[in-house]
């Protein structure tokens, strides 16, 4: 289909507060994007505003607070759907069409047991969590991740394995973390099965310790995907880094300030993805 | 509830009480006003009494409690507006296009941005983390009364030293103060969205007891979008929306307008409202959308005084008056009386004025986003303001009256000017190199990334100017944060803080001159071209004349300083009585600056880019080390606080961003706290380089002149190499070549004396202060 054809919808409800930036980033690039709250997709608005989520090709769920992640981050977020909207978003996975969390919509993914989905589509419980960062703080820095995928994420197919990009961090709760009794199952089944995106790095390409891992997640990871490849969560937020001029050193690193920015292939990737598949 | 002598309850099957100000004694009548909590003089009771004896008939306790409200310091600034009349409200702008809860300045043709700075001392005094986020609720409100969406936070704080161990009673401590300041800020701003990109903190003995916590927010909007805080006339209803109304926040306008005391915190606890993000963050979102589909006459914030202060004032805007019915105002729990809804500070409300047609589309939008939306009453053609509760009228005023505050020309005293005192030199160690590293790990000048890094200084992802700047992990500070609020263009906005309270204090006058100069060169220093200021004015109990005068001064020099360099100022805010027993805090003009940045594209920052590439002060250095770093740190006292000559800086400012504009410059610092000996420390650190050089350029003087007087005006530049010639030719005078970046330590000479110091070492002794002492 045309670039211009996908419709992409941004998903958020009260405190979800990175729509705007999310938006922008996927028309920036031509798709059709548009916020979309909840409500509007489990009939609970007026009836100009009833939206099926059938009717999108990508399904986003942007940064922030949902819902002021006061049980839990990305918590009630979560169980609003899972109680609502879960059979229409096992479908619209189940289609092969992509999933983007980023940030708090990588913590409602988790929640909703759609990431890692090791056996099924959406697990009945989170197998894993996202927990608070080991320094206690929100942390709003730079941060570097290596591209790990061997190639099922659809979200990173532009993006060769093992590159470096720069994408800023911004929350204080994304320690993934899995139950301790199956922490190195897991992880051997996310390696396995190519689940893991992103590695957190120093700018060297190194893996190390805090800050430039700055939550202590496991095996300093920063991004999972499910086994299927079209659903992928993240904490770093790429939407961030569409241009140059978003990077925190952009003034002293050379090239031209509007060329793009490292996040600009996550969306590159996914729309290209759809454009050829649908 | 009142003296009882003088309360009379009305037969009506809840609290209300007829107060009896005709027979009472003056002595009686400042009793009741202290029981009720009133806050007001004799003589303005006096005026209270006169107006109803006219009317011929006793006010309620909803009615006093109103006047109260509208008529403290906090809402009529009746101490302050003779200064700002003479010095600030005259300046005009071809760009301001408001002025209202926010001032609203032209950005392009089509689009306007908006600003305001206030304080929230006094509540984050006696509870920081809830004070300061409902700072933060407060000044985003007066932003989105505008019709703008907010896009950033600025956050200037002012705490009393953080390893005090000891604090008078009923003072906290300034390291828990800090904590829960920073705090509060972070988890209201990061759950409302909205970047906290700019601000400081600062430290002296004097904010032991008061602390300050000044807040401001710049808002974006079309110009067609733009709201004026007015109904548009009769037909009109008024629609409360957002947080339900409780008794918290009950007396906060009258609380801020007196000193604190060690009983505040029994007292006013009450005083403190409850924040609430996520009641907020929706109703930004719904505001703004029935702003934008046209279906509101005008927006306006409840913030101090409540629902009796925002009524009065949106109806009288626009001409008319209201007929309010109280007991539809949604509440937090039953039971409460009429002057308490009244008056109530309960956050994250509004009030829309809107055509009646149009409400039921109004109250569709605030359904899907769950927030509670209520008619509550109607505009009438005469200006008064009538409410009833539960079939009864508990109040009928006249809004000349009730908005009509008193006003007072106080008497001022001047004080001691330092700069007249004879100087007394700092006992300074032997080593420039101690003296460097001890002054970069003076709080004041030390690294607050632990604050800026709590702060989502980068959502909506606009922030393209950072406040951290330079290498990633090796970062240095910054002069000002640009943003990029259109995604289609690339102008953007440079923001700024400029404040010095130890100038101020020392030579009121200059101090506000100089704060002004300072927010100019930070934001001259990124690419941007000054163009509107906004100010908070923390001072001392104005009845004290010498606290006025230092009030007057300061104002003075920030109203001669926007005229000279056409600056508009289409909003402030003034806070007194930041004083306790203890003794007042330092007077405290807070500027914030808004600067047009042409083209994003073009910015500079501070950290020093490539080796060998030559190094400038821009401006002569001159012998003012008045209440500088060094004597502050050093036991200094008296000498010359640095003046402005806005002519000089006005020249500056083109031959920079004509440089910059250029491509001649690579990295630009402001020189200011610690003088040329920080700013080039500083600049070494965010570019993980160092500084090789000689300031024999800079003439005759002294080294500790050369290198710690904080003159005005001054920056320093590094010139890409192969371009210096058509710098030096492009700056003439105003260009001193003192030397060059160099790799890895920062290496000055002057005469007999040296520096030099690892920038590893230097950036240990600036980084690390605040981590240590705020964990």
């Amino acid at each position: 289909m045309k670039l211009e054809e996908i419709k992409v919808c941004i998903l958020r409800i009260e405190g979800t507060n990175c729509e705007q930036e999310a938006y922008d980033a996927f028309k920036a690039l031509g798709a059709d994007p548009e916020k979309v709250h909840l409500k509007q997709l489990i009939g609970r608005s007026p009836g100009e505003l009833r939206r099926e989520l059938d009717e999108y090709q990508v399904l986003m769920l942007p940064g922030g607070f949902s819902a002021g992640d006061y049980v839990r981050a990305g918590a009630i977020f979560a169980a609003r759907m899972k109680s609502h909207l879960a059979a229409d978003l096992e479908n619209f996975i189940a289609s092969g069409r992509p999933v983007l969390g980023i940030c708090n919509g990588f913590q409602i993914l988790v929640e909703l047991g759609v990431l890692p989905s090791f056996d099924e589509i959406m697990s009945e419980a989170p197998q894993a969590a996202l927990y608070t960062n080991v320094s206690g703080r929100f942390e709003c820095r730079p941060s570097y991740l290596k591209h790990e995928n061997h190639g099922k994420c659809v979200f990173t197919s532009l993006l060769p394995r093992g590159e470096i990009v720069a994408i800023p961090v911004a929350h204080a709760e994304g320690n993934l973390r899995f139950p301790s009794e199956s922490e190195e199952e897991f992880l051997m089944r996310l390696e396995e099965n190519d689940q893991v995106v992103f590695r957190y790095v120093d700018p060297n390409g190194d893996y190390a310790g805090y800050p430039w891992c700055p939550n202590g997640a496991i095996g300093n990871i920063a991004g999972i995907c499910n086994p299927e490849g079209n659903v992928l969560g993240m904490m770093p937020h790429p939407e961030r880094a569409m241009f140059r001029y978003q990077h925190p050193d952009w003034t002293r690193s050379g090239g031209k300030p509007d060329a793009p920015g490292d996040g600009h292939v996550i969306f590159r990737s996914v729309l290209d993805h759809v454009s050829k598949r649908f | 509830m009142g003296s009882k002598e003088l309360t009379r309850k009305r037969a009506v099957p809840f609290p209300l009480f007829e107060v009896d100000l005709f027979s009472a004694s003056p002595d009686e009548l400042r009793e009741m006003s202290k029981t009720m909590g009133l806050n007001l003089s004799l003589e303005e009771l006096e005026t209270v009494k006169a107006y109803f004896k006219a009317r011929g008939r006793l006010p309620t306790d909803v009615e006093l409690q109103s006047i109260a409200q509208a008529w403290s310091e906090h809402c009529c600034y009746k101490s302050s507006k003779c200064f700002l009349r003479e010095h600030i409200f005259g300046i005009k702008h071809p760009d301001v296009l408001a002025k209202g809860d926010a001032g609203v300045m032209a950005f392009d043709d089509e689009h306007a941005y908006a600003l305001r700075v206030e304080s929230h001392n006094h509540p984050s005094a006696i509870e920081p983390y809830g004070g300061a986020a409902t700072g933060i609720g407060g000044i985003v409100r007066d932003v989105l009364a505008m019709g703008a969406q907010p896009i950033a936070l600025v956050d200037p704080l002012f705490f009393g030293p953080l390893d005090l161990m000891s604090v008078p009673q009923g003072v906290k401590l300034p390291k828990y103060l800090a904590q829960g300041v920073v705090a509060g800020i972070r988890d209201y701003g990061n759950r409302i969205g909205i970047p906290t990109v700019a601000g400081g903190m600062f430290f002296d003995p004097s904010y032991t007891g008061n602390c300050l916590v000044n807040v401001g927010c710049i808002g974006f909007l079309r110009k067609d979008k733009l709201l004026n805080n007015a109904v548009r006339g009769v037909g009109d209803v008024l629609i409360l929306v957002g947080g339900r109304t409780g008794r918290d926040g009950i007396h906060g306008v009258t609380f801020a307008s007196a000193e604190l005391s060690s009983r505040s915190e029994d007292e006013s606890r009450g005083a403190v409202q409850l924040g609430d993000p996520i009641t907020k963050e929706p109703t930004i979102h719904a505001c703004l959308e029935v702003n934008e589909r046209g279906l509101v006459s005008g927006i306006k914030d409840l913030g101090g005084g409540g629902l009796s202060c925002v009524v009065g004032e949106i109806a009288l805007a626009g001409g008319c008056g209201a007929v309010v019915q109280l007991d539809k105002v949604p509440l937090k729990e039953a039971g409460l009386a009429p002057w308490e809804i009244w008056v109530s500070e309960s956050q994250e409300r509004m009030m829309l004025a809107s055509p009646k047609e149009n409400v039921e589309s109004i109250l569709e939008v605030f359904d899907l986003w769950d927030v509670p939306a209520t008619v509550i009453g109607e505009v009438v053609k005469e200006q008064k303001v009538s409410l009833i509760f539960q079939g009864e009228e508990v109040f009928d005023l006249d809004l000349d009256f009730l908005t009509k505050g008193p006003e007072y020309c106080r008497p001022t005293a001047a004080s001691n000017v330092s700069t007249l005192l004879p100087v007394k030199e700092p006992q300074l160690p032997e080593s420039w190199n101690s003296v460097i590293l001890s002054t970069l790990a003076d709080p004041n000048i030390a690294c607050k990334d632990w604050a800026i890094m709590q702060y989502d200084h980068e959502v909506r992802a606009s922030t393209v100017i950072k406040p951290l700047q330079g290498k990633p992990g090796l970062h240095g500070p910054a002069d000002a944060t640009v943003l990029k609020p259109r995604t289609d263009s690339f102008r953007g906005l440079a923001i700024a803080i400029g404040v010095n309270p130890w100038f101020t204090s020392q030579d009121p006058y200059n101090g506000g001159r100089s704060a002004v100069d300072e927010a100019c060169r930070n934001i001259i220093a990124v690419g941007g071209r000054p163009h509107a200021l906004t100010d908070c004015l923390n001072f001392g109990n104005p009845e004290k004349p010498e606290r006025l005068f230092e009030f007057k001064e300061a104002v003075r020099g920030i109203g001669e300083m926007a005229r000279d360099l056409d600056l508009a100022v289409p909003s402030g805010n003034v806070s007194f009585y930041n004083e306790t027993a203890q003794g007042p805090a330092l007077p405290t003009p807070t500027v914030l600056g808004v600067g047009i940045v042409e083209d994003i594209r073009k910015c500079v920052t501070t950290d020093f880019k490539v080796e060998r590439n030559p190094v400038y002060v821009i401006g002569e250095t001159r012998e003012e080390m008045g209440a500088s770093a060094l004597y502050r740190r050093y036991g200094g006292s008296g000498g010359s606080v640095p003046a402005v000559d806005t002519s000089v800086l006005r020249s500056r400012m083109d031959l920079l961003l004509g440089a910059m504009s250029k491509g001649l410059i690579r990295s630009c610092h402001d020189c200011s706290d610690g003088g040329l000996a920080i700013t080039l420390a500083e600049m070494c650190l965010g570019g993980d380089l160092g500084f090789e050089g000689d300031l024999g350029a800079l003439g005759d003087l002294p080294t500790a002149v050369k290198l710690f007087s904080e003159t005005n005006s001054r920056f320093v530049v590094e010139v890409e190499l192969s371009r210096a010639g058509e710098f030096e030719a492009l700056a003439k005078e105003h260009a001193f070549r003192i030397g060059s970046v160099g790799r890895s330590r920062m290496t000055i000479r002057d005469k007999g004396a040296a520096v030099d110091l690892k920038t590893q070492a230097m950036r240990r002794a600036w980084s690390e202060p605040l981590w240590r002492s705020l964990g």
